[in-house]
């Protein structure tokens, strides 16, 4: 696997990475976190590289990245915990810290299982999804680029200790979302997804940003673990705000009430994509980061109480809206926003030391299985028959039946039938739901039902039923990956150990405490399998009577696209557009305007920081000593001079008074002690003058005597001259404040006079230019070439010979 | 001595942002120029002593003039030289292909290629 050098080099390199857990005997050991963190940097990078080199080969570095990210988590799951932790940025107490914990493994092994399956199952899917739109196969590279920089970053993800490193994963998960969301680029409805799925976990993504600052200044560190561990001993509780913000960064990823409109939008993405982010990968990092955050959420009780309305809001909701599509992708879409309902509302009710957050972490994996095999049967059946809408198709078993019997599987695993996984997530479900009384009972037993029957809907109108669409014969790539999770799903409902022991370990991290859980199946009347019955019953109740209440559901589906959240961004979007096209008005297309949009919120700003210091002792007036009259007078003239160079219509007039407030100054220099300044004041003055007398002389008289004679409009000219008084009251007070306060602590010039006759000179002003800031000076002569280069070139007309 | 200061910059930089505010496409340079004037003096005037010049031999027993005020001075004029030569040559060029000065007339112009942009486009897109 390509996995296994970079890691061998990464942990055999040196003796910094502080390794834990699989110690053997001997100086090098395999390190999984290590390699597991090699894979999320390189990922993205080499597959790019190799699809520049040979597009046709870009899967096969993706099927082969993520296997090799597969074996190592499997070998990570064998051996236990492991660990990297380096110096980043010390002086900001920064680390690249990363744990490769139960909870971490589980979800690498989601990442990397199910992003091998889609990997292969993409690999024919893309190059007939190009070939559909007329476009070149060699676009296929991109499209395993990106896929493969989301991986990288998912295993970064849920490896990171600190909270900054957590939060970059987390944004570059975000941005390979957009550019596999906008993958058919040339489709703007695919564009405008992308940008609201960027956008919407973009701008919460900035709250985790924010909550992790937050920690710090509480915490003192970036480290998640020393956080739980003050937390835990009882120094601070996280605080509702920090809480708040995690938790909505969460739920957005997560495509839970409110914002859960992105998800179904983002289904304009491949569904190889969709069957990959929005089951799997990108919806589960939400739900992720909340168990990653656990022991800090638990602090706050009324965080899980919300978590849980949330949960159970967002399950009821979309599981109504899921029966009502007709899109087989939107079922799909608004069932994962149910069922990630579910996992929210667990979490929900887990606090408090209840099992809670086992049963959620069983249920990602299980639902994790089924949904990613419903995905990749919605685009296999779209491909064989050209149909996305389910009244369009019916009766498909008999031309696919290796397909109507693996997505029969995770259907059956979606609706929690017997046999399946999805039994014991469905039973943990309940068993977590009868810890918290009647009302959640109630709730869990509308969610299973709701579950039942969409997704009988979805699979019974592909499959089942009158034929109504032709089916052409798909390649073996499309549907064995369905048969393989299909067969996981089976296998699982029957040996389920291997998961519940992967959920317990899982757990353990966000309970901070071991708990076991034990699925089996029960041939009794305990409350868990009558609540099962119960909803078996009720939704093929429902399923059977669809026609009776399908209105009334179509009918909350208008509601919600009338008053919905999604209604909300559109306008949001609208009014900063509108906003930035009048700000675009007001800067870009008059000068004149942007001075003023400065020099007016600069104004208050000042008139604010004045209010808001003490101004007491802040100013001093100075002292006039017996040679300053010179100095005094030459300040008065300048003065003079500026306002002057207001007054003139005519621009030689102007000239020669602007020329005057530059010769005054260059005395002033002269009298301040400053002689090289002075001259040197004294020639940029004669230069520009004469160059500016010289530009004047190009110009046709007529247009400057035109603008000379223009009279200024008498409203403007009021408003200018406000402007002007607050620019200088600004000025007054910022440079008086600065002046009045100079810091006399060990200024650099005391040494820079007693070193200048070591540097062989006699004027230290000289020697500071020359030797001591050289390189300043270096810069600055560079600047005036590149300023000459420029005049040069615009005085010929742009070009340059 | 230190209000005085104060208030020669303010008054430069007042002065500078009045005519940064005219339609006069000159007037606009020179109102950068006095704003550039207002910022070299204000460097100068925060020098931490004054007295003599500090150039050797030095006088015993008087305050020298604080020599890093005065490069970072001679730097910040000899730059806003630099932008304001630049700045004219700018003026010029635009009067050579707008034939105007004013920036009324050149906002106008502005929107009207504008327009005729956004125009093409969408008949483009009809197309």
């Amino acid at each position: 696997m390509l996995a296994v050098p970079f890691s061998l080099l990464l942990f055999v390199s040196n003796g910094t990475l502080a390794t834990s857990g699989n110690t053997m005997d001997g100086g090098w050991q395999f390190n999984p976190a290590a390699s597991l963190l090699a894979l999320a940097v390189l990922s993205g990078p080499l597959t790019w590289l190799v699809g520049r080199w040979r597009p046709g080969l870009a899967w096969v570095a993706g099927a082969l990245l993520a296997g090799g990210g597969l074996t190592t988590t499997i070998v990570a799951i064998a051996t236990g915990d492991s660990g990297v932790d380096v110096a980043w940025a010390p002086s900001w107490g920064l680390r690249l810290a990363f744990d490769l914990d139960g909870l971490a493994r589980l979800y690498a092994l989601l990442a990397t299982g199910i992003g091998l399956l889609v990997v292969i199952y993409a690999r024919r899917y893309v190059p007939l999804h190009l070939h559909h739109q007329g476009r070149d196969e060699r676009e296929a590279g991109p499209f395993f680029a990106a896929f493969l920089l989301f991986m990288g970053a998912m295993l970064g993800l849920v490896m990171a200790r600190d909270l900054i490193a957590l939060f970059v994963f987390w944004d570059v998960t975000a941005l390979a979302s957009y550019l596999l969301i906008s993958y058919d680029r040339q489709d703007a409805n695919a564009r405008a997804s992308a940008l609201m799925a960027l956008l919407v976990t973009g701008i919460s993504a900035l709250g985790l940003l924010v909550a992790a600052l937050l920690i710090e200044d509480r915490y003192g560190t970036f480290d998640l673990g020393a956080v739980i561990a003050a937390a835990e001993a009882g120094d601070h509780s996280l605080g509702l705000t920090t809480g708040i913000l995690i938790v909505s960064a969460a739920l957005a990823k997560s495509a839970q009430l409110p914002f859960h409109f992105w998800l179904p939008r983002a289904m304009a993405a491949p569904t190889p994509v969709s069957a990959y982010l929005h089951s799997a990968a990108m919806v589960a990092a939400g739900v992720f980061l909340i168990g990653r955050f656990y022991p800090l959420l638990a602090t706050e009780p009324r965080l899980l109480d919300g978590l849980a309305v949330v949960g159970a809001g967002s399950m009821a909701i979309s599981g109504v809206l899921a029966t009502t599509r007709a899109d087989i992708k939107q079922v799909l879409a608004y069932s994962t926003i149910s069922q990630y309902g579910y996992v929210v509302l667990m979490l929900g009710l887990g606090g408090q030391g209840h099992y809670g957050a086992v049963a959620a972490v069983f249920y990602v994996v299980a639902h994790a299985l089924a949904k990613t095999a419903l995905f990749l049967t919605a685009g296999a059946v779209t491909e064989a028959t050209g149909e996305r809408r389910l009244d369009r198709m019916g009766g498909l078993w008999r031309s696919m039946p290796a397909l109507a019997a693996g997505s029969g599987a995770a259907a059956a695993g979606l609706a929690a039938l017997p046999l399946t996984v999805g039994f014991f997530k469905d039973e943990l479900f309940f068993a977590a739901a009868l810890e918290r009384g009647p009302a959640a009972v109630a709730v869990a037993v509308g969610g299973a039902t709701l579950t039942i029957v969409y997704i009988g809907r979805f699979w019974g109108g592909i499959f089942l039923g009158p034929r109504r669409a032709t089916a052409d014969p798909v390649p073996l790539a499309l549907v064995g990956p369905v048969v393989v999770l299909g067969a996981a799903i089976l296998l699982t409902g029957v040996v389920p150990g291997p998961v519940a022991r992967l959920a317990e370990a899982a757990a353990a991290v966000s309970l901070r405490e071991a708990m076991t859980v034990s699925p089996a199946y029960h041939l009794d009347t305990r409350p868990e399998n009558l609540m099962a019955l119960a909803s078996f019953v009720l939704g093929g109740t429902l399923l059977a009577t669809r026609r009776f209440w399908s209105p009334a559901a179509m009918g909350l589906a208008r509601i919600g696209q009338r008053f919905g959240p999604a209604r909300a961004y559109g306008r949001g979007l609208d009014g900063f557009e509108r906003f930035s096209g009048a700000m675009r008005r007001v800067e870009v297309r008059d000068l004149r305007g942007r001075v003023a949009t400065i020099l007016l919120p600069a104004g208050v700003l000042v008139i604010i920081a004045l209010i808001a210091t003490p101004t007491r002792d802040a100013f001093s007036f100075g002292t006039i000593q017996r040679g300053d009259a010179g100095l005094v007078m030459i300040l008065i003239a300048t003065c003079g001079a500026g306002i002057a160079s207001t007054l003139p219509r005519d621009h030689l007039s102007m000239a020669l008074t602007v020329s005057g407030v530059g010769y005054c100054l260059a005395v002033t220099y002269a009298l301040f002690g400053a002689p090289d300044v002075a001259l040197v004041a004294v020639l940029v003055e004669t230069m520009f003058a004469l160059l500016f007398l010289g530009m004047l002389s190009l110009l046709p008289r007529r247009v400057l005597a035109e603008e000379a004679a223009e009279p200024e409009n008498h409203h403007h000219g009021r408003r200018d001259a406000a402007l002007a008084v607050i620019a200088g009251v600004i000025a007054l007070v910022v440079s008086w404040s600065a002046l009045s306060r100079p810091t006399f602590r060990e200024s650099v010039a005391v040494d820079y006079i007693e070193l200048a006759p070591d540097a062989h000179a006699r004027d230290v002003v000289t020697v500071i230019l020359t030797d001591f800031r050289g390189l300043d000076t270096m810069g600055e002569i560079t600047v005036i070439g590149i300023a000459m280069l420029g005049i040069a070139g615009l005085l010929r007309r742009g070009r340059l010979r | 001595m230190t209000l005085l200061f104060a208030v020669a910059v303010a008054i430069l930089f007042g002065s500078g942002a009045y005519l940064l505010l005219k339609h006069d496409l000159v007037r606009v340079v020179i109102g950068m120029v006095l704003i550039s004037n207002a910022a070299n003096l204000f460097i100068i005037s925060a020098g931490l002593s004054r007295g003599q010049a500090p150039i050797y031999p030095l006088a015993d027993g008087e305050p020298v003039s604080d020599p890093l005020v005065q490069a970072m001075t001679l730097t910040a004029i000899v730059i806003s030289f630099g932008v304001a030569a630049l700045l004219l040559a700018l003026v010029y060029r635009v009067y050579t292909s707008h034939l105007s000065l004013d920036l009324d007339e050149l906002a106008e112009a502005d929107e009207r290629d504008e327009a005729v942009r956004d125009l093409a486009t969408l008949t483009g897109r009809q197309r």
